[in-house]
């Protein structure tokens, strides 16, 4: 190899490592830019509100109303002996709303409404309807992008805080009938630090993995290439990156949120 | 189709706020459309109380903090919300104490005179009365600083460990040794003592138990026979039982008489027997010796011989008569 070629790979590497970026970097102008064709993409929010929204809640409710149940005996487990028993409450509410509402429907959500973005622009893009579209002057962002970014950054927290919701009953039934708590003792736990930064602090997560879920899904669904192979890699990259960005984007809120504030 | 998704997805978006919210003024017991009572009180230090802690009079919950925002000469004014139900103590002021041991705080209200003698809640309140609308108020120390104090006095009691074992020198340990082990052997001496006399002492109460147990066992009889005698005299038995014991002595006189002369009779039964003895004795000799029919037939065997051989030829003519009939038996009808 000659000083010439190492050269060459060097800056190709370069180049790769950054091209991501700045593929993603340009997807985002051209949403930005997308919005402002407002006339384009508001007739299909609400088609894409029920989808992604709508027709989740099944999903989120099962795995709220279940996490609640356990939670409350984890709690219980956890706390014999030492700690009263009311504090299962307390845990109950905080860990709900503040993490696993968020993060375990954010991350079904991401294999739901994430894949079925990929799918959907992937089969779009490699069957050319795209290109159809550019053809008819719509512009792709603003008619394909821009109304599921918008409909997952304002469903999400509401699927999320209706989450949050059913895994709180979910904690308090099973506290009752499990634990043998009384529901003044729990709900003793539940207020006793319970605060509404707890329940903005979710939402707003949930509301920054709903914008990453579908900014993730609508990326890889546009850059599939081939056929129903590149769907499907779209598919996959697309649940993948999505699962990722919602615990680095929930490492993120925690540090920025709530490292040194005080309850 | 466009208006169908509008709606539901509007829906869902007013649903899941309606609950959101409602559930969060719930949970923090929010109070719309009620009227409050505002009671503000000052403090040195507010320790752990936050927006939401809830006041207490008398133990009851009766509202909660509101807001609280720092004052002029480093005090700090709390807003409590009460209901309107509540009435304030006479002389009211505020302490800020710890509910639990887990960092749950409350504000009590209550009188003055309820409050005690600490003499820094005492500075506290003092400090704090200015007059006016503002109650008084004190902060009661907190889990970690009741622990600071307590390490604080372990330390005191550590130096205090440390004087004693200065002046605890090697001749105060002998003496402490040989004191220690002269009680040792009193002791034993004692115990020994007290051993012995507890066998003692076993053996006395055994005895004194079972001397007691006689006397109880005594006494039941005599009460017995008390009863009885009490009884039969009041019931006519002793009569009875003197004529009975008339009748049984004049049978039994008749029985002796009976006996006498049985005895009697038995006694010439006696001779008579004895006679009978001595002539059966004397037959009984002579047949031995020989003398006599009867004495020649037992004690001389040619009379058993005599009859062997008749018996064999008895024998011997039956079977020959057996054998041949004719010889000796001639039957003729004609």
């Amino acid at each position: 190899m000659t000083a010439a070629q190492g050269i060459t790979s060097l800056g190709r590497w370069g180049r790769e490592r950054v091209e991501g970026m700045g593929r993603s970097g340009r997807f985002i102008g051209y949403t930005l830019v997308g919005a402002r064709d407002v006339s384009t993409w508001w007739p299909q929010t609400t088609l894409h509100a029920r989808e992604l929204g709508v027709r989740s809640l099944p999903i989120a409710m099962y795995i709220a109303l279940f996490t609640g149940i356990v939670l409350s005996l984890l709690a219980s487990y956890s706390f014999t002996g030492a700690v009263p028993l009311y504090f299962v409450g307390t845990l109950v509410e905080k860990t709900i709303t503040m993490e696993l509402a968020p993060v375990l429907t954010g991350l079904a959500l991401a294999g739901r409404v994430g894949a079925n973005i990929a799918a959907e622009l992937g089969t779009m893009r490699v069957t050319e309807q795209v290109d159809a579209l550019e053809t008819l002057a719509y512009d792709p962002y603003a008619y394909l992008v821009v109304p599921r970014i918008l409909s997952g950054t304002i469903m999400f927290p509401v699927v999320v805080g209706l989450a949050m919701v059913v895994g709180i009953l979910a904690g308090w039934m099973a506290s009752i009938a499990l634990l043998g708590i009384s529901s003044e003792e729990f709900l003793k736990g539940l207020r006793l630090f319970f605060t509404t930064f707890d329940v903005r602090y979710g939402l707003v997560k949930s509301a920054s993995f709903g914008t990453a879920v579908t900014w993730i899904g609508c990326m890889q669904g546009l850059s599939a290439r081939g056929g129903a192979q590149g769907v499907g890699q779209a598919a996959t990259s697309a649940v993948v990156y999505s699962a990722v960005m919602i615990l680095i984007l929930d490492a993120f809120w925690a540090v920025v949120w709530l490292l040194g504030r005080t309850p | 189709m466009k208006r169908a998704n509008d709606f539901v997805v509007g829906l869902t978006m007013l649903i899941g706020a309606a609950i959101i919210v409602a559930a969060t003024l719930w949970v923090k017991q929010a109070d719309f459309g009620r009227d409050q009572a505002i009671v503000t009180a000052r403090f040195r230090d507010v320790g752990g109380v936050r927006i939401g802690t809830p006041v207490v009079i008398r133990g009851v919950r009766a509202g909660k903090i509101e807001a609280m925002e720092l004052s002029d000469s480093a005090f700090v004014l709390a807003r409590m919300s009460l209901d309107p139900e509540a009435d304030l103590p006479v002389d009211a002021v505020v302490l800020l104490n710890e509910s639990s041991l887990f960092g749950e705080w409350q504000a009590t209200i209550m009188s003055r005179d309820a409050v005690g003698r600490d003499p820094d809640v005492v500075r506290q309140i003092s400090e704090t009365s200015r007059g006016g609308d503002v109650l008084p108020g004190a902060t009661l120390p907190d889990i970690a600083r009741l622990t600071a104090v307590a390490g604080r006095i372990a330390g005191d009691v550590a130096s205090v460990a440390e004087r004693v074992q200065v002046a605890f020198d090697e001749q105060a340990a002998r003496d402490l040794r040989l004191s220690v082990r002269n009680f040792s052997e009193l002791s034993t001496i004692l115990a020994q003592t007290v051993r012995e006399q507890s066998n003692n002492m076993t053996t006395m109460s055994a005895d004194v138990r079972g001397g007691v147990q006689s006397l109880v066992r005594s006494a039941e009889l005599l009460r017995a026979v008390a009863e009885r005698v009490d009884s039969s005299t009041t019931r006519g038995e002793v009569r009875r039982i003197v004529d009975d014991a008339a009748e049984a002595a004049r049978q039994l006189r008749e029985t002796s008489r009976r006996l006498v002369g049985i005895s009697e009779q038995l006694g010439r039964s006696q001779g008579k027997l004895e006679s009978f003895l001595a002539t059966s004795d004397s037959i009984a000799q002579k047949i031995n010796s020989g003398n006599g029919s009867l004495g020649l037939m037992i004690n001389d065997p040619t009379l058993y011989r005599n009859a062997d051989s008749v018996l064999r030829q008895l024998s011997v003519l039956l079977a020959d008569v057996q054998k041949n009939p004719r010889r000796y038996i001639s039957l003729r009808i004609f």
